[in-house]
């Protein structure tokens, strides 16, 4: 860092520090001012005479919290889920966009772009409304077996296979969206690493694991850490609809948990509690990944 | 509370803290949920004899006879009167403009699209009413998070819609008590008779708008045959198979039949979700029973268990369609018209005109029953409890001076005149030639009407007790008053009906016992055994749902009694 004066340097930057100040204001009023809003955990909240004259319970909220068994099953739910995603979730994207960037025809690979990404935009409720009427008990697959008087299986009720169940849907939602951020960083890759190689002789594999996957590295593990910090955030209306169809102790994750029994019931209070302590494990989380990257000489998510 | 202590808590949570924070909470509970309850302004439950003395009096109205009369029931119990056609003589029932020219505003909650201000129906209302009335009305879905905005802020509208499911959300106990005007100097007693519209609404009605001994609300679409539901079943398909609906007489029978019109290989199921309207056929109470002048919670009721019992086996038996299993309510009257279920749950607010076209367009013989209430040992007497008579009430502001309340109780007057008259043609359809042209003897709204009158803001200030009404299918009309008049005898008044309780923040999280509604639709849904609900049920009653019976018991069943 040059010895320049914090003076000098918010002259020299000022057009582009001013060109930050609407999305430092929207980030101040939106996700910080509402921060405040936290001392309700502390609370017995009761939304008619505000959080100036709520009662203060200190830390009652969180005894509560972690003496509720539901609370924990809903912690369990959310870091296994988040675990199954991470193992069957996280490398499609990757291998898609490898996919894709191997084909040669621009048209196809727009095509397969197009298709792959539109799931993206359909909401929770229409997909899960898709997967119901193909393998819903009454759905298409099942419908057949049954007229041809084979045995049924509904998966879309069977809390055993859930977290495969939800991992699919995921993949079919997102995995198309999921390549955008790694086919950009495939198409930073100097063509003429390849052209070389392959002059030295280098095959298909030798190509891939010399050039494109370290090309990619960076871009994979800021993923992986931004994942690991957002491991206790799997989704929210995903279970909120399914919830009913295996059950809420299958299906409850910490979102779902803090709407059900915090503000489905009116306790606000046990709902921000829930929701500050997913806040400070994730934080922690974060930190912790950050750190790892950090060790294994990556950017993280800043450069040291 | 030890704030340094206990403030690493949350994150080193090593074994011996958390074994410290389970004690210290076990301790401290108790002491925590009793002074919660202190600084929030209480309008407590009503009583006995000071609430008689604060209603108004009862003087049904008769301006427009109507084709199929009312049939009393039990005590209390009255059914709706049909109208087979639209009465053609608009009587009047208010002469002249109800208002002085005052002007106010009103918040009201709406399911659809709000209409836009300043409208050609609210100026045409405005001067039938003679105020200057702003209708403010806000979307319905988040209704709740709306008003407790304003209540924090202590800026109420002159006249407010506050529907009754919302009651603890909104702490309406507590708003009475400060923010929300007394009408029992007003409409107590004889007073009413001065608005005689409002005097037609029941009894009941009124009991839900009265917070500690006082009234404070104006209850719309009142009745005085208000049930949760009823179970109904596809009349036109049964009778086509033979299945007479008075043939099912017990649960057994019931399940009988979901085996025979089960036909999976066609997409047939015979069950959509019943529970919610079928539990109270095993003697099952809405939440309370009084046995022996002790308070029993329905969960603790072996009745409870047994209907329980009843569903998880109609649900593992695979009577139950797929996607209700799945938890797609939403499709649930999808499936109905289309005849993949044929027995379903549902409100009575259902068994209308708009069913009959949706069902008919999908089925051209479509015909909507409801079985009549039976006991599910097929022995006892058939019974259903009653629910609120009213789940609407509108309430005006503590702040208006008394000429005003006259006012605006002048206009409400207005809002609640019968079915048929001329007032109420105005309040739903709007002015002749503008909203709404005459079609067979049917007013029927034109695009104006449909955009500004169809939305029924007016009727969630104030509306005249329900009739049954259905121009064009008359046999809705004739076969809903039919199951009413056949099922008036099995209605009873629940423990603490119509009584509003307002308790503190721990009771009323024990009273919505979620962890346990989890359960029972799980255990309906064929999903979880009987004994994993009573686990979840003992888990309630040691974290709360004890205390809960003790603390209703304490401060409602001996001070207040049973409401019945």
């Amino acid at each position: 860092m040059s010895g320049l004066s914090l003076r000098i340097r918010l002259r020299r930057d000022r057009s582009l520090l001013l060109m930050t100040v609407p999305t430092v204001a929207l980030l101040v009023v939106f996700n910080y001012v509402p921060l405040f809003g936290l001392v309700t955990a502390f609370q017995s909240y009761d939304p008619l005479v505000g959080v100036g004259q709520s009662e203060w319970v200190g830390l009652y909220q969180f005894q509560r919290l972690f003496n509720d068994p539901l609370f924990w099953g809903a912690v369990g739910n959310t870091l296994y889920l988040s675990f199954v995603q991470l193992v069957l979730f996280f490398p499609i994207p990757i291998a898609l966009a490898l996919l894709l960037d191997s084909v040669l025809s621009e048209r196809v690979r727009t095509f397969v772009q197009s298709v792959v990404y539109l799931p993206h935009f359909f909401s929770w409720v229409l997909t899960i409304t898709i997967f119901q009427q193909m393998l819903g008990g009454a759905g298409a697959l099942n419908q057949f077996l049954r007229t041809n008087d084979l045995a049924t299986w509904d998966v879309m009720t069977e809390p055993g296979t859930f977290a495969l169940l939800v991992t699919s849907q995921v993949i079919w939602k997102e995995a198309g969206w999921g390549i955008i951020v790694f086919l950009a960083a495939l198409a930073a890759i100097n063509t003429d690493l390849y052209e070389a190689a392959a002059a030295d002789g280098a095959g298909w594999w030798r190509r891939m694991w010399h050039i494109t996957l370290p090309g990619l590295r960076a871009v994979i593990v800021l993923m992986l850490v931004l994942r690991l910090g957002n491991a206790l955030t799997v989704g929210f209306e995903q279970f909120l609809v399914q919830r009913e169809a295996v059950g809420h102790e299958t299906a409850d994750v910490l979102d779902t948990f803090a709407f059900y029994y915090g503000i489905a019931t009116g306790d606000y209070s046990y709902g921000a509690a829930a929701g500050l302590f997913k806040s400070v494990i994730s934080l922690l989380l974060l930190w912790g990944a950050n750190k790892l990257a950090h060790a294994f000489g990556g950017d993280g998510l800043y450069r040291r | 509370m030890e704030k340094g202590r206990s403030h690493s808590m949350g994150i080193e949570l090593n074994r011996r803290s958390f074994v410290r924070a389970a004690i210290a909470a076990a301790a401290f509970g108790p002491l925590v949920s009793a002074c919660s309850s202190a600084p929030r302004p209480q309008a407590g439950v009503n009583s006995g004899a000071a609430l008689q003395a604060a209603l108004p009096a009862h003087l049904p109205n008769t301006a427009v006879p109507p084709d199929i009369p009312s049939v009393a029931g039990g005590p209390g119990v009255l059914t709706d009167p049909g109208y087979l056609t639209y009465p053609s003589s608009r009587v009047a029932t208010v002469s002249g403009v109800p208002g002085r020219g005052g002007a106010y505003t009103a918040v009201t909650p709406l399911w659809g699209t709000v209409p836009s201000p300043g409208n050609s129906f609210y100026e045409a209302m405005n001067k039938a009413l003679g105020v200057n009335l702003t209708m403010k009305p806000a979307d319905g879905n988040n209704y709740a998070t709306i008003i407790p905005t304003m209540t924090a802020a202590k800026r109420l509208p002159d006249w407010i819609q506050l529907p009754t499911w919302w009651n603890a959300a909104f702490n309406v106990g507590g708003l009475a008590a400060s923010q929300l005007a007394d009408l029992t100097p007003y409409l107590a007693g004889d007073k009413v008779k001065k608005y005689p519209n409002l005097a037609a609404i029941p009894t009941g009605a009124w009991q839900v708008g009265a917070w500690g001994d006082k009234l404070y609300g104006i209850p719309s679409f009142s009745s005085s045959f208000v049930v949760t539901g009823t179970t109904y079943y596809r009349r036109d398909v049964l009778d086509a198979k033979g299945i007479k609906a008075d043939q099912v007489k017990s649960a057994d029978d019931l399940l009988n039949l979901g085996k025979e019109l089960t036909d999976a290989k066609r997409g047939v199921w015979a069950f959509d979700d019943v529970w919610t309207y079928l539990f109270p056929s095993w003697g099952v109470p809405a939440k309370w029973k009084v046995d022996n002048g002790k308070l029993v919670h329905k969960y603790l009721m072996p009745e409870f268990l047994e209907a329980l019992d009843w569903h998880y086996k109609l649900a593992t038996a695979g009577y139950l369609h797929p996607d209700a299993v799945a938890g797609d309510n939403a499709n649930a009257n999808t499936r109905f018209y289309s005849g993949k279920t044929l027995i379903t749950g549902g409100g009575t607010g259902t068994w209308n005109l708009a069913d009959h076209q949706s069902g008919s367009a999908a089925n051209p013989g479509y015909r909507r029953g409801s079985f009549n209430y039976f006991a599910a040992d097929g022995k006892s007497e058939a019974r259903m409890f009653m629910a609120t008579s009213s789940t609407t009430v509108s309430y005006l502001n503590v702040n208006l001076k008394p000429e005003q309340i006259e006012e605006l109780l002048a206009v409400a007057n207005y809002l609640a005149a019968p079915y048929g008259t001329a007032e109420y043609t105005m309040v739903n359809f709007g002015v002749e030639g503008v909203h709404h042209t005459v079609v067979n003897g049917v007013p029927t709204a034109n695009e104006e009407g449909k955009k500004n009158v169809q939305a029924q803001t007016f009727p969630f200030l104030a509306s005249p007790p329900a009739v049954i009404s259905n121009p064009g299918a008359d046999v809705v009309t004739r076969d809903y008053t039919a199951w009413q008049a056949a099922n008036a005898k099995a209605l009873y008044k629940p423990v603490f009906w119509n009584m509003n309780v307002s308790m503190p923040q721990a009771m009323a999280t024990a009273d919505a016992a979620q962890a346990v509604e989890d359960s029972i639709k799980d255990c309906y849904h064929g999903k979880k055994k009987v004994s994993e609900v009573q686990e979840a049920i003992k888990t309630w009653q040691s974290g709360g749902g004890d205390r809960l019976a003790g603390w209703m018991d304490e401060n409602v069943l001996q001070k207040f009694g049973t409401g019945q």
